[in-house]
């Protein structure tokens, strides 16, 4: 009997729990998608960590990034990142170079309502310049300025150690000196509740989950059309790619090619391939040289000779590496300016590409006494076979594939390769210590070029012991540095431009540095919630981590009718109601069992 | 002659011992290893590569002079003994450090990171526990059978199969395919969610990461729970209770059940210590907010204060139930106490 009842009510809960299951199952449900809603903020995905939101001391990418939203520089950067007005309108420098006056209009203002004024800027200025726990982000942009005073509450003026032309208003976020004089800058966290001066600023930051910012009414060239954003923390981009299927996010970018493939023809998303601001080259070790003229590392000493890296150079099939390994994402590279910054894109006049062309390179090396051996490699009579090693990171899938097309191109041209690939951090001690024959490299650039072109100087070389500066390519060259200094002290733009492109050609020159490609940030956003992004360049440009806040500002909600939310159940309706049935037969579980045992007790 | 060399920690005569110096000698013993832990820890990651001063200022125009600065910050300008002393006596005082990249106090961030791993290691292994031992004992009791053949089958499958993968794949299905369920994180950002719909909200994103750790972990207690349910099996007390008419079930449940349980708890309690050190993945696939992907940041820098503060908690955690379970052991089998 017993027996019996059991079987039927298991038979029973068994299809109630069917049933309850299969109904939710066939429930549209939905994730805490949204649609188009100028209440809703903008769903960030974010894969980077963020170190603080303390502007003095925030140096990671995402942390520098979010507060280009929140902070105004002196002078922030255009749509094509040009210098452009910031909470300065005007500025003017002195025929010397080392004047720089910035006027600010009396229309700036904190998102709390009050007055931006020169005072907040020589506040913020002042307190880099001398308190050495306030430069862990920007000291070393304040090494050359001698003094900021405020001259007046709309007048700022900076008086330079040295003329140089890279506008020192650029990249210091202006903090107000009201909020951060009543706090310990270098330990005030500034992530709730910001007063700032750009297009947002954050309300709420949850540790390793989000960080929420709001639109800033004050914002001088007004409230964005979009109520705020939220970052949310995604540790992996696979997991990112599902949150905008699902619509848990409204735009990712940092996706692989793979993954950018993968959203081919996905319903509501818009795929977006900007220009890039990184280079990815391959550096030659031409003879490292530390600070004090002494060689170091292990390089191979035939990379000495200039024909050899030339040959090199020709034995690199940029176009086939762009199609093959990036699938085309990326553009062709050309000296290490990327094509994002056109103005100082390119070769400047009288100097060129050089060519891929691999029986060329068997001549260059055949005349300068190169002779192929038995084993195909070459050697001079009294040198050493021309085998070199490749190191290229193995976090990067990108490196490895690029190293097989490099092996069979030289192998035709009588030169060995012994590829490996090791962590990053090897990669970038043994490059510092010269300890490589060629490598992969690659930097992105900020807007202004000075940086970039000043750790190829000569006074960049580091230590003997890898300590001190960093120098990109171990190189050192009388004329570049020549070059370096005539830019950097050029007040006018177009003439510096032209010199900015003639360092920059004299670098490609030396065969040092190949320039392979400029990578493509792939993108992507759900078109249904929100359109309108602002590029940076204007044409073609990224949507995110741009120089500067225009992507996310552009922002605004798509027209509700054109939307498309399911207006399924709550994202929580299917565990509740697993919980729900779960319970029941828990329940009913217990009850018949407490029957049967009831049972046997009588 | 010292305690210890008399008796040694591990000696089955320390579990016959009295009560008081049971205790000593276990907690002395989980001290030892506790103390092993911290030196290992702070030279261990000393030895790995890249210097932090220059990982931090990568990519950015700094001076060899900052450079110098952030080193003496951080300490490493001293010898290594003396930075190794300075962590100690920063230990005692309950102080782990400050960390390199985030600012803040390792304690404070620790503080901030393990409710998340707490919350999704406690649930899982809640779940993995009941489900493994409950299916060992049933798959023991009906040897050879297709529930046994299946049960079995099927976790050795989940424990074989690599917990990123299984992750990924569900979080392909049921997150960004299906849409049942959230792509990652502990709540839905920006809700203003709280009570009861902010804990359902949480209990929405439990799901996939609870599953997937569920389905590589439980296979452990089943196969313990089946081999020990089989042990006891042939045991004459079995015998007497058949015949004193009690139900297959009765039997099964109320009489070789609670026996065959003993060597599980300790199984159990020796894996919950690993379990949160064990979480790195799964935090990574789901974007959990957990210890485990803060120790995945803090070796990329390398954050030393960071890492070796949650090294000495992972590490503080498996030792800790360790001592558990050598405790439940002696409390849960009267025989440890009579003897």
């Amino acid at each position: 009997m017993i027996t019996t009842s059991r079987s039927r009510l298991w038979r029973s809960l068994t299809g109630v729990a069917t049933a309850a299951l299969l109904s939710l199952a066939g429930a549209t449900v939905s994730t805490p998608a949204h649609a188009a809603d100028a209440s809703k903020p903008i769903k960030v995905a974010m894969f980077n960590d963020v170190d603080t939101f303390n502007p003095f001391t925030a140096v990671l990418l995402q942390s520098t990034g979010i507060n280009r939203y929140q902070y105004e520089a002196l002078v922030g950067y255009g749509r094509n990142s040009e210098p452009d007005a910031g909470i300065a309108d005007k500025w003017e420098t002195s025929e010397d170079g080392k004047t720089w006056t910035f006027h600010i209009p009396g229309d700036r203002k904190w998102s709390d309502g009050k007055a931006i004024t020169a005072d907040d800027v020589a506040y913020t200025y002042t307190s880099i310049i001398e308190t050495t726990a306030l430069q862990a982000a920007n000291g070393g942009l304040v090494t050359n300025i001698a003094d900021v005073k405020a001259t007046d509450p709309q007048t700022v003026v900076m008086t330079l150690k040295s003329a140089q032309a890279p506008n020192p208003g650029q990249e210091i976020p202006i903090v107000p000196k009201h909020i951060w004089d009543k706090e310990d800058a270098a330990k005030f966290a500034a992530d709730k509740d910001v007063v700032g001066s750009g297009p947002f600023t954050i309300t709420t930051f949850k540790t390793g989950q989000s960080v929420s910012l709001k639109a800033n009414p004050n914002f001088w060239r007004g409230k964005p059309k979009v109520s705020g954003i939220t970052y949310v923390a995604y540790k992996n981009s696979d997991a990112a790619v599902q949150a905008l299927k699902s619509g848990e996010v409204d735009i990712a970018d940092g996706l692989t090619p793979a993954q950018y493939d993968s959203l081919k023809g996905a319903k509501n998303i818009t795929r977006h391939a900007g220009i890039g601001r990184r280079y990815q080259a391959l550096a030659i070790n031409p003879g490292a040289i530390d600070i004090d003229g002494k060689p170091m590392g292990d390089g191979n000493p035939a990379l000495k000779d200039p024909i050899v890296r030339k040959a090199i150079f020709m034995a690199v099939d940029k176009k086939t590496l762009l199609d093959r390994v990036l699938q085309g994402l990326g553009d062709e590279g050309e000296t290490e300016v990327p094509k994002s910054y056109a103005n100082y894109f390119g070769f400047a006049d009288g100097h060129e590409a050089v060519p891929f062309d691999l029986d060329a390179a068997n001549k260059l090396l055949e005349d300068a006494g190169y002779k192929k051996g038995p084993d195909g490699i070459r050697k001079k009579e009294d040198g050493k076979p021309l085998r070199f090693r490749l190191m290229g990171r193995n976090t990067e899938p990108a490196h490895a594939q690029m190293a097989d097309f490099l092996t069979s191109w030289f192998k035709d041209i009588g030169i060995g390769l012994d590829v490996s690939m090791v962590t990053p951090d090897k990669v970038n001690e043994d490059s510092t210590l010269g300890k490589y024959d060629l490598y992969f490299t690659g930097w992105s650039l900020g807007p202004d070029p000075d940086n970039q072109l000043a750790m190829n100087t000569c006074a960049s070389r580091p230590n003997a012991d890898g300590s001190g500066n960093t120098s990109e390519n171990n190189w050192c060259s009388p004329e570049f540095d020549a070059a370096f200094k005539a830019q950097h002290a050029e007040l006018d733009e177009a003439k510096r431009q032209e010199l900015v492109k003639k360092a920059f050609s004299i670098l490609y020159d030396a065969y040092v540095s190949d320039p392979i490609w400029y990578i493509k940030p792939l993108e992507a956003y759900r078109s249904d919630h929100f359109t309108g992004f602002g590029l940076q360049p204007e044409k073609g440009g990224v949507i995110l981590n741009q120089n500067g806040y225009w992507g996310l500002y552009g922002a605004k909600p798509v027209s509700s009718d054109s939307s498309s939310d399911d207006g399924g159940l709550p994202g929580w309706v299917i565990p509740v109601g697993a919980i729900v049935v779960l319970a029941a037969i828990g329940g009913a579980v217990v009850a018949s069992r407490r029957r049967s045992t009831g049972e046997d007790r009588e | 002659m010292t305690v210890i060399e008399t008796v040694p920690a591990d000696s089955e005569d320390t579990r016959g011992s009295s009560l008081p110096r049971y205790l000593a000698l276990k907690a002395g013993g989980s001290l030892i290893s506790l103390a092993l832990v911290v030196v290992l820890g702070f030279f261990m990651f000393r030895i790995m590569p890249g210097d932090p001063a220059i990982n931090m200022t990568r990519g950015r125009q700094v001076s060899p002079g900052e450079v110098e600065r952030l080193r003496k910050e951080m300490g490493l300008d001293q010898p290594l003994l003396v930075q190794f002393w300075r962590f100690v006596r920063d230990l005692f005082t309950g102080d782990l450090g400050t960390s390199y990249v985030y600012r803040r106090p390792v304690t404070e961030l620790i503080g901030d990171y393990v409710g998340p791993t707490l919350l999704l290691t406690g649930t899982a292994a809640l779940i993995s526990v009941a489900l493994g031992l409950w299916l060992g004992q049933k798959a023991a009791w009906r040897r050879g059978s297709w529930f046994d053949k299946i049960h079995t089958g099927v976790a050795l499958v989940f424990w074989s199969v690599p917990t990123f993968w299984l992750g990924l794949l569900l979080l392909l299905i049921f997150g960004g395919g299906l849409g049942w369920f959230p792509t990652g994180g502990m709540s839905t950002a920006a809700s203003t969610d709280t009570g009861v719909a902010h804990v359902l909200d949480v209990a929405h994103h439990l799901v996939l990461p609870v599953t997937t750790m569920v389905a590589v972990i439980y296979a452990q207690y089943l196969m313990v729970m089946r081999a020990s349910v089989l042990e006891e099996m042939s045991a004459d007390y079995l015998t007497t209770a058949r015949a004193k008419g009690l139900r297959e079930d009765l039997v099964r449940t109320r009489h070789a059940v609670p026996n065959a349980l003993l060597p599980t708890v300790t199984l159990i309690f020796l894996t919950l210590g690993l379990l949160i050190a064990g979480t790195v993945t799964v935090e990574t696939v789901f974007s959990w907010p957990g210890l485990g992907y803060l120790t995945y940041k803090g070796l990329s820098a390398p954050d030393f204060p960071l890492v070796q503060g949650t090294f000495v908690v992972f590490s503080a955690a498996v030792i800790i139930m360790n001592f558990i379970a050598d405790l439940l052991y002696r409390v849960l089998d009267p025989r440890l106490k009579a003897s």
